[in-house]
């Protein structure tokens, strides 16, 4: 039972913060199409600073979520799962001497986390994932040097994707007599 | 022959409380009637979901009434259907085939269904390209139909489209198409009214137009057809459909049986080291597959109209609805290997994926080694220059503004009032992708006649019909279709082009880098998409989404190409 308290309250966290989602497709009226390789705005990931590190109290960013290429349009892998390319932007940051920010994914059971890679000068990277749930977390490192299998410095930012928002009806509204014992909860 | 019967029981409510099996499993058998008498009566659809139902959804069925061609009539009046057989034929050739109706044996019972030229799938129609053939189509079923050649660019008149390129074929009537074959790949047939009913009962087949060019394709050592399909039945038989308009309108029916070439037992022979090209056709009203060959490493040709930029190794194949695909597989080493659909469905009510393997099929590799190895030719992915070169006269419209947009949508009245709190409730999360019947209960009581399926031109104000595209010949036109995922149910969408071909040139602002000419092709729920379309075809045609029961609830628009 408590493994999930952690991802749940990630996720209530997330939810209070708000989603930026508010954008509508192109009207058409430009005369050149722009080809701006930008995700569903329903899917991209806020990232909500901590608050914590020094030089990036106010840092902004989000993560755009599209899919990998594929031939069928939607890209997934063998056993089902999309498979994304996230591309996270970071602003509002001063990096002290040294210091680089890196974005990494991970499980809401934060039992597996892997590296997106650090970002680059405009703030910027771009990374593949293909779990269907998962945390992205960007957090200050050293400016040099392999990354680490997962990260050492604190986080300065985190979101989660959309997915999360979706969570256990056992015990709430119509279903609030559901048992969520019996659901694993 | 087609009883419309529509009963209500009213259970107690004592019998209303949903008790957990096994911790997870959810029985509601019991909260449906049946059968009574020799009336056909609605009954709950299989759930096998471990979800509680909504209480006030427990005594509900469709507003419209129950149908089932066939019920009640004994089976031994219809003859039993056959496998499909290959008809070569040559320029200038006709085909007599019917729509009839027929006995059919799935995982072991026996069912009325449907058949084009007694087969299962319908006759595969074999040609090669720039040919034109003649079939003369008799309707022996009790509905009325017509034949839609999916993805050829023929001549208007033979679309098949009721209302607007010929009236329905009634029973006992025929209708002759003329058919043409411009372009190389895999097509197929299906009727275009109350397809819902009618493609799901069996009415489908392929055409398979042959390249004139000697090494069109990469070699292989086979073809195969493989026509991906579901249907859904209970222990008492098919589930009814809707009389006046379809069930299942949000999602599409999804089926609960799956079937490869309409058996469930699909198995396929072959040697050591082969290299087996599959023609996959996707059949299914709304059910997208992603089909594995149980590892074997695959290599992805041509789309809907044409080959690929360059051949592609990939590790699944999406397919949906009427989509299709060539891909070589190479059975590398002896032993069986299982095709599956793979996939992460959605269980709602725990807020979950829940991955699901659903055996399709097996390859059998013997111990013995093909005689003839193209291992070499499979693992080298060739570029197609060939189209290579017929796409670069397209090249410089790849980003011009959008010539017309459309948003997908759904409107929605009358529909119980807890399925309306339900989906308010359930909307935090929407996936891109619904892989199975996510919410079995309430898309099942959904009818066409209360959910409207909207394709909206945002610019003009115009839904649907009332949409008027002006196209001419020789117009090379650009669309983007944005999925909304704000509106009441937002779901992928296979959306088809009748008589053209197109090309999808981006994904949510990201340049497609492996093109092939498409006829239809999935809009994720979120996404934008990008289509470029080759107006080359005269004529009064219509484009939609593919899933049977969102075209019959609406997702549909015609457009005007002149000369």
């Amino acid at each position: 039972m408590s493994r999930f308290i952690l991802p749940v309250a990630v996720l209530i966290l997330i939810s209070s913060a708000g989603w930026t989602t508010d954008h509508s497709p192109d009207s058409g009226s430009d005369p050149v199409c722009e080809v701006i390789p930008i995700g569903p705005d329903y899917y991209q990931i806020d990232l909500v600073t901590t608050r914590k590190v020094s030089g990036a109290r106010l840092a902004k960013g989000f993560g755009d979520v599209t899919y990998a290429h594929s031939p069928f349009g939607v890209a997934i892998s063998p056993t089902g799962t999309y498979v994304y390319d996230i591309s996270v932007q970071m602003s509002n940051v001063t990096l002290a001497e040294g210091k680089s920010l890196a974005a990494w994914v991970t499980t809401p059971q934060l039992d597996s986390i892997k590296s997106l890679g650090r970002l680059d000068e405009d703030m910027r990277v771009r990374g593949q994932t293909d779990w269907n749930k998962f945390l992205l977390v960007i957090t200050l490192e050293p400016d040099s040097g392999p990354l680490p299998e997962t990260w050492s410095g604190p986080i300065v930012s985190r979101g989660m994707s959309r997915s999360g928002l979706m969570h256990t009806m056992a015990g709430h509204g119509p279903f609030e007599t559901e048992p969520c014992a019996v659901f694993g909860y | 022959m087609h009883v419309r019967f529509f009963a209500l029981l009213i259970l107690g409510s004592s019998t209303l409380l949903a008790t957990a099996q096994d911790g997870m499993q959810m029985d509601h058998s019991q909260h449906m009637n049946m059968e009574m008498g020799d009336s056909l009566v609605w009954r709950m659809p299989p759930m096998d979901m471990s979800m509680p139902m909504l209480p006030d959804l427990m005594d509900d069925v469709p507003i419209v009434g129950p149908m089932l061609p066939g019920f009640g009539m004994d089976l031994s009046m219809f003859a039993e259907a056959r496998p499909s057989e290959i008809i070569d034929m040559a320029d200038g050739d006709t085909l007599h085939m019917d729509a009839s109706l027929v006995r059919r044996t799935i995982a072991g019972q026996e069912y009325v269904m449907m058949a084009y030229g007694g087969m299962y799938p319908g006759p595969l129609i074999r040609a090669d390209r720039d040919a034109k053939v003649i079939v003369v189509f008799t309707n022996n079923i009790e509905m009325p139909t017509t034949v839609h050649w999916h993805g050829l660019r023929l001549d208007n008149a033979f679309d098949g489209v009721p209302g607007v390129t010929q009236d329905p074929v009634l029973t006992g009537e025929s209708f002759t198409y003329e058919l043409k074959f411009p372009d190389t790949g895999m097509y197929w047939y299906h009727p275009h009214m109350r397809e819902d009913v009618q493609q799901d009962l069996g009415l489908y087949g392929n055409m398979l137009v042959d390249p004139l060019e000697d090494g069109f394709y990469s070699p292989a050592n086979r073809e195969v057809p493989l026509v991906l399909d579901d249907i859904l039945i209970d222990a008492n038989g098919l589930v009814p459909f809707g009389d006046s308009a379809t069930t299942h309108a949000l999602m599409g029916r999804f089926g609960n049986v799956m079937m490869l070439n309409g058996v469930t037992d699909y198995n396929l022979d072959v040697e050591k080291g082969e290299v087996v090209r599959f023609y996959l056709t996707n059949v299914a009203n709304t059910r997208t597959f992603n089909l594995v060959f149980g590892g074997a490493k695959i290599k992805i040709l041509a789309g809907d109209v044409s080959k690929y930029e360059r051949e592609q190794f990939v590790e699944s194949v999406v397919v949906a609805p009427a989509e299709r695909y060539i891909v070589d597989v190479y059975f590398e080493e002896s032993g069986t290997y299982e095709i599956t659909n793979s996939i992460q469905a959605i269980n709602h009510f725990r807020g979950i994926f829940v991955p699901e393997t659903h055996n399709l099929g097996t390859v059998t590799v013997s111990e013995n080694s093909i005689e003839s190895s193209l291992t070499d030719a499979f693992l080298n992915a060739r570029e197609n220059q060939d189209i290579q070169q017929e796409l670069d006269a397209y090249r410089q419209y790849f980003d011009k503004a959008p010539d017309h947009t459309l948003r997908l949508s759904v409107r929605v009245n009358n529909l119980p009032l807890s399925i309306m709190r339900m989906m308010e409730i359930d909307t935090l999360y929407v996936p891109p992708m619904e892989w199975n019947d996510a919410m079995p209960m309430m898309n099942w009581l959904s009818s066409g006649e209360q959910v409207s399926w909207l394709l909206v031109e945002d610019e003009t104000g115009r839904e649907g019909m009332d949409i008027d595209w002006q196209w001419k010949v020789g117009d090379v036109v650009k669309i983007r279709i944005f999925n909304d995922p704000k509106s009441f149910h937002p779901m992928n969408h296979p959306f088809h082009i009748h008589g053209q071909r197109y090309l999808v040139t981006h994904m949510d602002g990201v340049p497609n880098p492996n093109m092939a000419w498409k006829d239809t092709a999935i809009v994720p729920v979120g996404s934008t998409m990008d289509i470029l379309v080759d107006v080359s075809n005269p004529g009064v045609w219509m484009a939609h989404c593919h899933i049977a029961e969102h075209l019959h609830a609406g997702m549909m628009l015609s457009f005007t190409v002149t000369e």
